[in-house]
């Protein structure tokens, strides 16, 4: 298993390499980002989970060489433009990095209201953009407009309007336009929703794949928002306690994870279709830096942790091609937890039809208690202590 | 079959014999939208609707969802639920007495009481808890409220049961805390047990489970509804994700109401408004709702004709959702829908649609 470890976050064609990458703060003894290796797939939408304090956010700024002070980053993260020219990122100067964060790789974060400034008309913050950049601000406007219709708004409106006089969802999608306007290849989006009400998340997801496929972007889409992010990529890392512990293509990842935790937090999201009384939630916390668990950080919680899991941390393991998991029983996870949306989509893809579909085969009930029990007992045996 | 579908005379469905802890008659509320001077002697100040003509019946032990997007007149229902909010027309009475009557002190049931009964849990946890105030002594306020005579260990005692009732063990640690120094699924349990305390008849669940991590609302959910039969009280609760409303009215045996610019466009029981809506606009929340199924399609376009709500200072005519509506014709331009139930079941829907022999079946589709 050692002789194929790079296989699982290496693709053929990666815009971005991201190796060993690492946040400290305290003279290197608390970890906010601990070892992540990953590429990203030239025009893939790779989708990043996590829960609050996973690491997820700290995995995007430190790939733009943007953490908070005084952190320290390590490791290596090399850009491969279109032009076949290669960038080392951590080794730029300030000035090139401010060109490089808007021209190749750009970033939305959530909450639209506070990027825009409320004193200056949304066409200004474009026009501001375009000259800070040395672009032709004709041509980029002319871009601009076009970016805006395509995002369902009028651009007439839109750019003569000062932030607080559109709506969340429209400021939200004006930010979009405003992050592509100058052509980058990869947009990196931090819950870029998640101030919003489902239906215009829903709807932005829509228009983003649209986007994407009409301007060949790479994107990166960061949130704690599993189903959300599911709709939309093709491919899904998985964070725990500052670590990628799951890498894969989206159905893979989805329908066959063998890392415990992202078994176990599929089962715990509400969604429409699972038997209600499956939904579970995951048992105890998630560690805070300044202490997590040695060996496998999910082992106080996991039901399949035993010795092995306490002493040593599990490297990636291969699932399938291109789909690893960071735990030494990923096997056993499969084969035991069972994910709970399964039992209704065996009754037909049909949601309309799958919904009512609330009986399990009976070893399938078997195997859904086993696995209960043992999340119980370990829950017990360390909850609610992590404060 | 078309006799048997009458207009519902408002929300209230299936025959309960049983009083209702609240009941909402066609319910207004409007806002005036803030003027300057100048304008003020120029022109009529705009009127925001946000509520306009719900009618709703709450009983004991009872849940409803209200869902629907930013700006659809959820929250300020909510509040005019509770006593929070008064309506510019129609009345909400608490067991068979007026509240805005009561607080004009025209009633036997004193105002105070009422407000007791009626209490509310906030989305943002972190700022509805006293910053400079131990767990302790946040619990403390609404025991000295509703039991004057307590003595300060047995106050104690009774904040410490409901602590470990909450799950946060050991309570002793926990109670000694001020609020920043729990984490988010802590502090909306406090909040909860806060609530609770005063033994209300309904509580106001607006978003609380919104701001937490997806992982974490399973469990407050089964949280609040257990807590539900202990201390026999009623949620009205608010969300914009159906998977929740789902999961949480599902439930706990209640109803599913969908809001659209301060109307209810549908109600019923959730596993009805689940897995079979009759109003395009519910059908709508369906397709929002992400999926985690294999086989289920990708987000496909929106069965919707436009992304953003029209203006509710200008809402428009007839249906208010003909604007959006993929099956709107020119009916819905012009006749404004009631609430029709659907028959047999516990539901009723706001579409000309429901009705077979409404002439919205012979007027030609919409054009944009």
């Amino acid at each position: 298993m050692a002789t194929d470890q790079q296989s699982h976050f290496t693709t053929d064609d990666p815009i971005v390499e991201v190796r060993n990458l690492k946040v400290t703060y305290d003279d290197g003894d608390t970890f906010v980002l601990d070892d992540v290796s990953m590429d990203i797939e030239r025009r893939e939408i790779l989708g990043v989970v996590g829960e609050s304090g996973s690491g997820k956010s700290m995995f995007a700024s430190a790939m733009l060489d943007a953490i908070p002070d005084p952190g320290l980053l390590s490791g290596k993260v090399l850009y491969h433009g279109g032009d076949g020219e290669t960038i080392d990122v951590l080794e730029l100067n300030q000035e090139e990095l401010n060109q490089f964060r808007w021209e190749e790789i750009s970033m939305v974060f959530q909450g639209a209201m506070s990027s825009f400034n409320p004193t200056m008309k949304v066409g200004n913050h474009f026009r501001e953009t375009l000259k800070a950049h040395d672009k032709n601000v004709a041509d980029g406007m002319a871009f601009a407009r076009e970016l805006l219709e395509d995002l369902y708004l009028d651009p007439e409106r839109v750019l003569d309007s000062y932030s607080h006089e559109l709506s969340g969802g429209m400021q939200q999608r004006a930010l979009i336009a405003l992050s592509i306007v100058l052509e980058p290849e990869v947009l990196v989006m931090d819950e870029p929703t998640a101030a919003l009400d489902l239906l215009m998340q829903r709807s932005i997801l829509m228009l983003l794949k649209d986007l994407q496929e009409k301007y060949d972007l790479t994107m990166v889409f960061i949130t704690h928002d599993l189903p959300l992010v599911a709709s939309l990529a093709s491919r899904m890392g998985v964070m725990y306690a500052f670590q990628m512990i799951e890498i894969g293509p989206r159905d893979e990842v989805i329908g066959d994870a063998g890392h415990p935790y992202t078994r176990a937090l599929l089962n715990a999201t509400p969604n429409l279709d699972a038997p209600l009384e499956e939904m579970k939630p995951i048992e105890g916390q998630s560690p805070a830096p300044i202490n997590v668990p040695d060996g496998c950080s999910y082992h106080p919680r996991c039901p399949l942790a035993d010795d092995q899991c306490v002493r040593e941390d599990p490297q990636f393991y291969t699932v399938s091609e291109g789909h690893g998991a960071a735990c030494h029983h990923w096997e056993e996870a499969q084969d035991t937890i069972r994910l709970n949306f399964e039992s209704a989509s065996e009754t037909g893809g049909d949601s309309d039809v799958a919904a009512d579909g609330g009986t399990l085969p009976g070893d399938a009930v078997a195997d859904r208690d086993g696995g209960h029990d043992a999340t119980d007992f370990v829950g017990g045996s360390d909850g609610g202590d992590s404060q | 079959m078309s006799d048997a579908q009458r207009p519902a005379s408002g929300a209230t469905l299936g025959d309960r014999d049983e009083e209702p802890v609240l009941s909402l008659t066609d319910v207004e509320v409007h806002f005036e939208e803030q003027q300057g001077i100048i304008e003020s002697f120029r022109e009529e100040p705009e009127v925001v609707q946000a509520v306009n003509g719900v009618s709703l019946d709450i009983f004991d032990q009872d849940v409803v969802t209200l869902v629907g997007e930013s700006g659809c007149g959820k929250t300020t229902l909510g509040k005019t639920c509770i006593g929070l909010q008064q309506p510019t027309a129609g009345t909400v009475e608490y067991r068979g007495t007026d509240i805005w009557e009561a607080k004009r002190g025209n009633t036997e049931v004193p105002f105070d009481e009422i407000r007791q009964s009626l209490q509310i849990i906030h989305q943002d946890p972190g700022a509805s808890l006293n910053p400079n105030r131990r767990i302790i002594d946040i619990l403390a306020e609404p025991i000295k409220q509703v039991h004057p005579t307590l003595g300060s260990g047995e106050r104690r005692e009774r904040i410490y049961a409901l602590l470990e009732r909450v799950g946060m063990n050991p309570a002793a640690d926990f109670a000694d805390r001020y609020p920043h120094q729990l984490s988010g699924g802590e502090q909306q349990r406090v909040a909860l047990g806060r609530a609770l305390l005063m033994n209300p008849d309904v509580i106001l669940a607006d978003e609380a489970i919104s701001a937490l991590d997806v992982s974490l609302r399973v469990e407050m959910m089964d949280l609040m509804l257990e807590l539900q039969e202990e201390f026999d009280t009623s949620y009205v609760f608010i969300s914009h994700d159906l998977s929740n409303a789902r999961y949480f009215s599902e439930h706990g045996g209640g109803r599913i109401g969908v809001m659209y610019l301060g109307q209810i466009a549908e109600i019923g029981a959730a596993n009805r408004m689940i897995t079979d809506p009759h109003h395009p606009y519910t059908n709508v929340l369906r397709w929002a709702t992400p999926d985690l199924g294999l086989d289920a399609e990708r987000a496909g376009e929106p069965p919707m004709r436009k992304i953003d709500v029209p203006d509710p200072v200008n809402p428009p005519s007839g249906c208010r959702f003909h604007t959006r509506c993929p099956e709107a014709r020119e009916a819905c331009v012009t006749d404004e829908p009631d609430l029709y139930e659907v028959e047999g079941v516990e539901q009723a829907t706001a579409c000309f649609r429901e009705l077979d022999d409404h002439q919205y079946w012979d007027s030609p589709e919409l054009e944009d």
